[in-house]
């Protein structure tokens, strides 16, 4: 069992080898549900793909349609919404005003031609950290599936 | 059509004697025969300029919000019109007792660019009048009687609620649907994206949908925000998606389909086709049709503990 051994060209070479294509993903999460999730996934040590960019927001009612598709409009392979689940709200029903604009805003995408697999939305508790991890595995392997995706007007 | 129209200038006009009102907005000759034009009446004398015909297309609702919120006004309104002031008065853009509605039964009005078909010339048109079986196109040259399916807009061919939900008078009485379609998305999420792909690189961001819109009344557009700039002044189609997207999106629930926006869009984008899709999945989905005078709120205003959840997959 020798270990290969490493100089500076083969470092250099290693590098410069393309990388597998990994999806940029926008999350836009809750601060008391998902947001706590995905710390508790990252305190746990658990393993994720590293394809999630997340920005953190209150709470998911103030999640503005628009966030989502600035997020498309802006080239994300995919946009993700997470929040607490209905009944945990934090200000007791943003999440509840959030489930149906989020729902007309799923459907705004499919009448403008993008694909429902690129739009997620979900609840992921504080608790939820292993939820939280699959989910993120779950979904680039979906994108990675589908591939890269060429735009709002290609 | 002309019985409906005295009862008009009647009502406008006794309602401005009385004080009742003291300006009525509607609908009186165009620069053509075949066009109208918004007009505001404050003298009892001028109601002998109030029209209505089949051309009288405009949704004078977008006048309202600025118009009624300091003082009692009439206005004369089709079906579709009176669902944008429901929708303005949910929303507390205007008030009920500031409003003195003249309704009408509807038919259908028709956009005068359709009109141009090879048995006239529409320089020869002197006046349009609804007949039993359809749109009599008066010229110099005769009568010409088309179809409704293939002259009212595509909203109106659609329409089904051409009755008044709520009036303070109400003359004319609606028309019977007729049987027709608008045009159809294509299928694949590919395809429609390069459908509105195209349709959008044709906008100028001229904004006269918003302008037209009485639905579109924020004083500050997102369109027009610099900081954050949710979409540039340029006219790229990926920009332009952003703004019909997002308008789209804020008048999902709102929009009573009254197809303004598509009427005056100088490009022909088929605004409408968001709309109408948004309103079929609130319709079905949530049983909320905007401009409904039973509603409280606007849909994405109100929620239920047992709305659809797309939130929940079953993990």
């Amino acid at each position: 069992m020798s270990e290969e051994t490493k100089t500076i060209e083969s470092e250099i070479e290693e590098i410069k080898q393309p990388k597998e294509w990994q999806p940029a993903i926008l999350g836009i999460l809750c601060n008391w549900c998902s947001y706590a999730g995905a710390d508790l996934a990252g305190s746990a040590r658990l393993h994720y793909p590293e394809s999630i960019r997340i920005v953190r927001v209150p709470c998911s009612g103030r999640v503005d349609p628009m966030f989502v598709l600035k997020g498309f409009q802006k080239g994300f392979d995919a946009v993700m919404v997470l929040g607490c689940h209905p009944g945990d709200c934090h200000y007791a029903k943003g999440n509840y005003y959030a489930r149906r604009r989020i729902a007309m805003l799923q459907d705004l995408l499919e009448t403008l031609g993008v694909p429902r697999e690129r739009f997620h939305f979900e609840w992921v508790s504080a608790s939820e950290g292993n939820r939280f991890a699959e989910l993120m595995t779950e979904m680039t392997e979906r994108i990675k599936k589908i591939g890269p995706f060429d735009g709002v007007t290609p | 059509m002309s019985d409906i129209e005295t009862k008009i200038r009647e009502e406008a006009k006794r309602a401005l004697e009385s004080g009742d009102v003291s300006l009525v907005i509607g609908w009186g000759a165009g620069s053509v025969p075949f066009k109208t034009t918004p007009i505001f009446i404050d003298k009892p004398e001028d109601a002998e300029k109030l029209v209505w015909n089949p051309a009288c297309v405009n949704n004078l609702a977008v006048y309202l919000p600025k118009m009624a919120s300091d003082k009692k006004i009439g206005i004369v309104a089709k079906p579709c019109d009176i669902r944008s002031i429901i929708a303005l008065i949910q929303e507390k853009q205007v008030k009920r007792e500031n409003l003195h509605i003249i309704g009408l039964g509807c038919g259908g009005v028709v956009d005068a660019g359709d009109l141009d078909n090879a048995d006239f010339h529409l320089q020869d048109v002197t006046g349009l009048e609804w007949v039993a079986d359809g749109l009599n196109v008066i010229t110099t040259s005769g009568d010409h009687v088309i179809e409704c399916g293939a002259c009212l807009r595509d909203m109106c061919i659609i329409c089904e609620k051409r009755e008044p939900a709520i009036f303070d008078a109400k003359f004319g009485e609606a028309v019977e649907p007729q049987e027709g379609e608008v045009c159809a998305l294509p299928e694949l999420p590919d395809d429609r994206r390069k459908f509105w792909s195209e349709q959008f690189s044709k906008c100028i961001r001229c904004y006269a949908c918003r302008q037209i819109c009485p639905n579109c009344y924020c004083e500050s557009c997102f369109a027009d925000r610099i900081e954050p700039k949710w979409t540039a002044k340029k006219a790229t189609p990926e920009e332009s998606w952003m703004f019909h997207a997002t308008r789209a999106m804020h008048l999902a629930g709102r929009c009573i389909g009254c197809g303004e926006c598509e009427r005056v869009c100088p490009v022909n984008i088929p605004i409408m086709q968001l709309e109408i899709e948004m309103a079929k999945i609130a319709k079905e989905r949530y049983g909320y049709e905007p401009g409904d005078p039973d509603e409280e709120a606007p849909l994405l205003g109100q929620f239920k503990d047992a709305d659809h959840d797309p939130g929940h997959h079953g993990g």
